[in-house]
């Protein structure tokens, strides 16, 4: 088979670091190499998921007044702030030179990566389908999509994060959600920097990288440019892209406000209308258990300090309906707790909301 | 009498008609429509989907044009329509439930149904019957997928 040719693009534009793998994939043709990109974005900015509805997930205000511009890409998942600290490897590759299920695919494509940080000295590990962890820390994330006549399979080398301008740039209902994203995010995710307290050689590492991917793929890679053509399409991608019409494009079928930080890791927040007043909890799930928890609202609660009791006795446990209810049943009892119109019932339908939205 | 063949799992209705390349069933009605939906194996593959955007009434597609595009957790990516036409309804039924697709493919899982306008040319290419079921197999095999459809 013919040699891959790798790009090494180097630093663009934040629209053009998303355009260019699109712009490979759409003008794809029989004679095109398959390819893989090396990308970074020389200036901070947003990208949202394909479906995103922007105005929904992004605080487009603060943005505007940061001047991070935001970019909806053709691959699905989240939004996502990204900065000079990661490098995108983006993998645009004929149909059939891929395997066809998505899970070999994905193993294919993070292997390299894996190897990488390992070869760095980063206990990395392929977390089945699609996330590359450290010690159950996520590091980067990956994705892939159909594009014209491509597959496309994207993801990083996450030199570092900021993991503040990320719980900064998301539209949340409540800062205390910020603050629950916040936390999520500084204690689920993690980078080459956190791992190794230092920035090893940028240029080395992707070399690294590359001599991996010629072993993972069984292929010879070849360094190479784009054609003109390619070229063409980028830019216009890049019009289409900055457009009001594209960023604004109302999402899928599906809204939700469930901030998902990694496989096992999700930030929601929930309402819940009891007869005594309205019920809110702020939630980090971890493998379908509550792992953190925050009860707020307009309801009457004796004594006060209950509601902090209740936050604490939940943790742990798993959305089952029994289980919370026996546990809420024992601190109601034990601290003689007198909540009018907020009953147990109340409060497990408010938790099960949190199971729906997951 | 509906006769279904299955393979790994994977449920390959004859009475219907497939594209086995664009991984699309489709269904003859007897107004002169056809109703479009994902194959078993095409929802196995792509996963639990977790949004969907369907093209809307009164669009006129070009074979191989996207009638929907389709995110699962792991992958975004179109739903091609095999035959040209104009869409005379989507699957309002997705707006309740996602994952209709996953749990009933053939059924309530349809995506989009279409007024043919090149159907005597087009249709050609799609298979039925045990044709389509052989070819299904040969697909099946060569993927190594094994069905899964969320519970209902």
């Amino acid at each position: 088979m013919e040699p891959i040719r790798v790009v090494d693009v180097g630093e663009v534009s934040p629209v053009a670091s998303q355009a260019v793998y699109h712009a490979v994939a759409y003008a794809m043709e029989d004679a095109t190499p398959d390819t893989i990109l090396l990308v970074t974005s020389l200036k901070p900015y947003v990208s949202i998921g394909y479906h995103q509805d922007a105005e929904k997930e992004v605080d487009l205000e603060y943005c505007a007044q940061a001047g991070l511009p935001v970019v909806r890409r053709e691959v699905g998942g989240g939004a996502v702030y990204l900065d000079r600290n990661q490098v995108f490897c983006q993998w645009i590759f004929h149909r059939d030179r891929l395997p066809a299920r998505l899970e070999d695919r994905f193993s294919v494509y993070i292997q390299p990566l894996v190897e990488t940080y390992n070869q760095l000295g980063i206990p990395a590990y392929h977390r089945p389908i699609n996330d590359i962890q450290v010690s159950g820390r996520k590091i980067g994330g990956t994705g892939a999509a159909s594009i014209g006549r491509s597959e496309v399979v994207v993801g990083s080398l996450m030199f570092d994060f900021n993991h503040e301008l990320m719980a900064r740039v998301l539209r949340v209902p409540s800062e205390k959600m910020r603050d629950k994203v916040f936390q999520s995010i500084q204690e689920y995710i993690t980078t080459i920097k956190r791992e190794l307290g230092t920035l090893p050689d940028r240029e080395e590492v992707k070399g690294l990288y590359l001599q991996r991917c010629a072993r993972a793929l069984g292929r010879e890679l070849e360094p190479g440019e784009l054609t003109e053509r390619e070229w063409e399409v980028v830019r216009e991608l890049e019009e289409r892209f900055s457009s009001e019409e594209w960023l604004y494009q109302k999402g899928g079928l599906r809204q939700s406000q469930v901030v998902k930080i990694h496989a096992d890791v999700h930030v929601a927040e929930v309402t819940h209308k009891a007869p005594g007043g309205l019920i809110r909890l702020t939630a980090r799930l971890r493998e379908g258990r509550i792992d953190d928890l925050s009860i707020s609202g307009d309801f009457t609660i004796l004594p006060a300090w209950a509601v902090g009791a209740l936050e604490q006795a939940l943790r742990g446990l798993p959305l089952k309906p029994e289980a919370l209810h026996q546990r809420m049943s024992d601190i109601y009892r034990a601290l003689s707790v007198q909540a009018p119109g907020m009953s147990i019932e109340d409060l497990t339908q408010a938790l099960m909301l949190l199971e729906q939205i997951r | 009498m509906r006769v279904m063949a299955v393979y790994n799992a994977c449920e390959i209705p004859e009475e219907l008609y497939y594209d086995v390349d664009y991984d699309v069933w489709v269904r003859l009605e007897e107004d002169g429509t056809v109703t479009l939906g994902m194959t078993d194996p095409a929802q196995a593959q792509c996963g639990r989907i977790v949004n969907i955007t369907l093209k809307g009434v009164g669009k006129a597609l070009r074979r191989g044009q996207s009638a929907a595009i389709i995110e699962s957790a792991k992958w975004v990516g179109p739903f091609p329509t095999p035959l040209s036409g104009v869409i005379v309804a989507v699957n309002e039924g997705f707006r309740s439930d996602l994952l209709l697709a996953n749990k009933d493919p053939y059924g309530a899982g349809w995506l989009i149904r279409l007024r043919p306008t090149n159907f005597a040319e087009e249709s050609k290419v799609l298979l039925t019957g045990s044709a389509a079921v052989e070819a299904y197999r040969k697909k099946i095999d060569q993927r190594k997928v094994h069905c899964i459809r969320c519970a209902g």
